[in-house]
């Protein structure tokens, strides 16, 4: 549970900006999720609220403060005296947007090894592995993609490892680290794509080198996993047993294994997996694989599973959709993956869109806008951007939405959010408008004459 | 490439079967062009490039080129209509810097300087990469060498009429490019081997070094062919080497010159190294900091094929902006759009799109992925724009093509529908499937 006052500190990667000063006492949050801000009292008065959960208001008014929304509705809703008003009539207003998975603050300069904490490749389970601890907050990449209205993001490790660590939940802005990581090891990895296999050459073979070996292993590691919690189970019974003769037989307690304890949470149905896998072989493997262990799962990719629609949709579980860019298979049409986020809308599945990138996390909005065009609703391409992630990732009671109560992540543009023609015109975190200054904007400042 | 680490070698070369394979079964399955004599396309907005926007315009197609455009046109009752009331017309895109179909051999990393590697000779064009940039309204693509050398291959101009034979989709009388790189590509390549170059100073100096010695071939050429003029039965001719032969021609002029670079000092060493060897650079690609050096760029009459927002994968892309092509384009320099990518060939409309909430005008923004890329290829008296006279390269949208939810309803090229895609299966005219 984070109690710190969020202060705009945190543009001192947009540097130079000024801060101002924290005002008000902090409110908790579920999930150590967000705190308040400070107290100034922001309304945004005029524009068309897309409310996502409630419908769109035209001419309407949001009012923020303390860092939550306090008040949505028409044009007669009441502003408080003494609020900051921003006029943004003819403007789009919508909940901060979500990025179900990103590498944002694991990398700066792909090339450039020193700069990356992306993946620990030593080997393909690594469970114990949390992206909180290579976290870099200071990153000019998070500017760059929050000034296009993107606030809050998933950031998980590369895919090369079946399990590669744990993800966390940040908030793309915030005094430190420690503000921005909102939930530390919000869910884990599971990646079955082929693509996780050590088979480098024939000769020089390294286990696992076939989707057996990659399952074998999998398997292997949550039945150690299994092992090691009875142990620690029965050591804990006698333990805590009143018999004095059966407390003395517990002995010392199991050694502490990091990996296998990483991921009882997982066995245990506490926290989700994401079962990434694009092709119908491999999500029908790491699905046995994940109902076997009783594994809690969100699904990713399924890029090139259209055969598989009807059965996805049978599982009730949500879908992390894309990356839609992805290559075609050989026989595919033009439009096979552009359409998936569509086709699976269409059958009820709860969809979110990810960028899987950091550089170009800030596009995350236009690969909704693209499925538009292969047939997905606006409204459900926007909801696939903020209230399903939110509802996904456990997190919608703050986040999501433009509804009372709930964090101030808020975005002001001049058209469709979904639009590349669209400029955000104000980004508010936990209601502090965020000034739209970054590494980048600063260079173009400074040429631009 | 990627794919390719990750493929063991057995995988590979069953790949590798199965694609000699499909080149042999498409081989045999080409009808052909169904040329339309006389064509209409009726009603729809049509976005000119070099004349503004015509709304519920039509266009008459004579033998396969633009012959009128207008509110109306005279064209003979029985040409073929296309009605495209309600859409929106625009010419084909265009693509200055492809690598598709080129069967993954886009780099020569074996020398530095590779003039005389011609792309024609790995050009796939049974690559389904084609046809999904047609379906996303490509119509005229450059495929050029990689990066790995400073002086890399000549490339090759295509149209994308997919289903037909390799020397259909040639773009006929295109002239020749070649491309050059600089940066940490080359020096990576070779530096990491312990080869020269490592440095950019090696890149330059290999780059000065080749051009030298070319001179000096056109020199002993020169002598020779004023030796038979005079009438000399005794001279001999000096040996014929494909690698001066191709970098003479860049000292003649013959070759446009597309350059690699991405850093402001690089493009200054460039346009030097030009000056004192006395050719003319067509344009930059990447180009990411052209910006900082935009008026230079432009009083020297380079272009630009830069991408509109890609950055920071490398350190010579760290200052990369999105504004790039709007300072550039500001600052007098011709700016175009390109993919360098399977993936973005296949939507530069959005990338278009994408431009001007970065600063470009709608006209600077579609010439960008039409006129301004056909000027780099050299194609721009035959392609980029709706004109009459042109080549009926032309693209049928359902909605404004610069947005998000546009999609290409119809391709055509010279004339000749190509991808339609109310057509079922893939929506192509001149390709089927073997079953």
């Amino acid at each position: 549970m984070l109690k710190k006052i969020i202060v705009l500190v945190l543009l001192v990667a947009a540097a130079g900006a000024q801060s101002k000063k924290p005002q008000s006492t902090p409110a908790s949050a579920p999930h150590g999720g967000a705190a308040a801000g400070p107290n100034e009292t922001i309304a945004l008065k005029g524009g068309k609220l897309l409310t996502i959960s409630h419908g769109v208001i035209e001419n309407g008014v949001v009012v923020m403060q303390n860092g939550r929304i306090t008040a949505v509705g028409g044009a007669g809703t009441a502003i408080p005296s003494g609020a900051k008003v921003i006029d943004v009539t003819g403007m789009t207003v919508y909940p901060g947007l979500i990025d179900s998975e990103t590498h944002l603050g694991l990398t700066e300069i792909s090339a450039d090894r020193m700069t990356n904490d992306t993946l620990e490749n030593s080997d393909e389970i690594m469970p114990h592995m949390h992206v909180y601890d290579a976290f870099h907050a200071e990153t000019a990449l998070i500017p760059v993609t929050r000034i296009n209205g993107i606030t809050n993001a998933i950031v998980s490790p590369a895919s090369g490892d079946t399990l590669p660590g744990q993800d966390s939940f940040i908030q793309l802005a915030g005094p430190s680290a420690t503000e921005m990581l909102v939930v530390r090891d919000i869910a884990m990895p599971l990646n079955f794509t082929g693509q996780q296999r050590r088979n480098q050459n024939f000769d020089q073979a390294k286990f696992p080198f076939t989707r057996m070996g990659m399952a074998a292993q999998l398997r292997q590691a949550f039945l150690d996993a299994q092992d090691y919690e009875q142990k620690l189970a029965a050591y804990e019974k006698k333990k805590s047993s009143s018999d004095e003769k059966e407390k003395d037989k517990a002995g010392a307690p199991p050694k502490r294994d990091l990996k296998l304890e990483a991921l009882l949470p997982y066995l245990q149905g506490k926290k989700p997996v994401v079962l990434a896998a694009e092709e119908p072989n491999d999500l029908q493997t790491a699905l046995d694989l994940a109902n076997e262990f009783h594994l809690k799962v969100i699904l990713n990719h399924v890029t090139h599973s259209a055969a598989l629609l009807d059965k996805i949709a049978a599982t009730k579980l949500p879908v992390i959709v894309g990356p839609i860019y992805e290559q075609l298979k050989e026989s595919e049409r033009y439009d096979a993956v552009f359409r998936m986020p569509a086709e699976l809308a269409k059958r009820g599945v709860k969809i979110a869109f990810a960028s899987y990138d950091a550089h170009q996390a800030r596009n995350l909005p236009y690969a909704a806008g693209y499925s538009v065009a292969f047939g997905l609703s606006p409204e459900e391409a926007l909801k696939a951007l903020t209230l399903n992630p939110a509802q996904i990732w456990g997190i919608d009671k703050d986040l999501g939405s433009l509804d009372t109560g709930k964090v101030a992540n808020v975005v002001v543009a001049n058209g469709d959010p979904l639009d590349v023609k669209t400029d955000v015109k104000h980004v508010f975190i936990q209601g502090q408008e965020i000034p739209l200054v970054s590494k980048q904007t600063q260079l173009r400042d400074q040429y631009w004459k | 490439m990627a794919h390719r680490s990750r493929l063991g070698w057995t995988m590979l070369l069953l790949c590798l079967l199965s694609t000699l394979v499909a080149a042999q079964q498409s081989s045999e399955q080409q009808p052909s062009p169904a040329f339309h004599n006389d064509v209409v396309i009726k009603g729809g907005t049509i976005l000119t490039v070099t004349h503004g926007k015509i709304e519920n315009g039509s266009i008459y197609i004579h033998n396969g080129k633009i012959a009128a455009v207008g509110q109306s046109v005279n064209a003979p009752a029985n040409a073929t209509v296309i009605d495209a009331a309600g859409k929106w017309v625009m010419p084909g895109l265009i693509d200055s810097h492809s690598h598709i179909a080129l069967d993954d051999d886009v780099n020569e990393p074996t020398n530095p300087v590779t003039p005389h590697m011609m792309m024609r000779d790995a050009f796939d064009y049974n690559d389904k990469a084609i046809y999904r940039a047609l379906a996303g309204g490509v119509t005229t693509s450059l495929l050029l060498h990689g990066s790995a050398n400073m002086i890399g291959g000549q490339a090759i101009v295509i149209k994308h009429k997919y289903g037909l034979g390799r020397d259909e989709l040639l773009f006929p009388g295109a002239p020749q490019s070649i491309k050059f790189a600089s940066g940490e590509n080359p020096k990576r390549v070779y530096g990491s081997r312990n080869q020269l170059p490592a440095t950019r100073m090696g890149n330059f100096e290999v780059m000065r070094a080749s051009f030298i010695e070319a001179r000096e071939y056109m020199r002993q050429w020169d002598d020779y062919n004023a030796k038979v003029k005079k009438g000399d039965k005794d001279a001999t001719p000096p040996k014929k080497d494909l690698k001066l032969e191709a970098l003479a021609d860049v000292l003649r002029g013959k070759l446009l010159v597309q350059i690699h670079c991405y850093r402001a000092d690089e493009f200054l060493t460039e346009m030097e190294i030009a000056k004192e060897f006395g050719y003319k650079i067509r344009a930059f690609h990447h180009a990411l900091e052209a910006y900082k050096v935009a008026d230079k760029i432009a009083a020297n009459g380079v272009a630009i094929a830069t991408w509109p927002d890609w950055w920071g994968f490398k350190y010579e892309a760290w200052d990369g902006i999105p504004w790039n092509a709007a300072i550039s384009a500001h600052k007098g320099v011709r700016v175009a759009l390109k993919s360098d990518s399977e993936d973005v060939t296949r939507r530069l409309n959005q990338e278009a799109g994408k431009i001007m909430h970065y600063g470009l005008t709608e006209e600077e923004a579609l010439k960008a992925i039409t006129l301004n890329p056909a000027w780099i290829i050299g194609v721009d008296d035959r392609v980029g724009s709706i004109d009459v006279g042109k080549d009926a390269d032309i693209t049928i949208w359902n909605s404004y093509p610069l947005s998000s939810p546009a999609l290409v309803d119809k391709v055509l090229i010279d004339g000749d529908l190509y991808f339609d895609r109310s057509l079922p299966g893939l929506g192509l005219t001149h390709y089927k499937e073997v079953q």
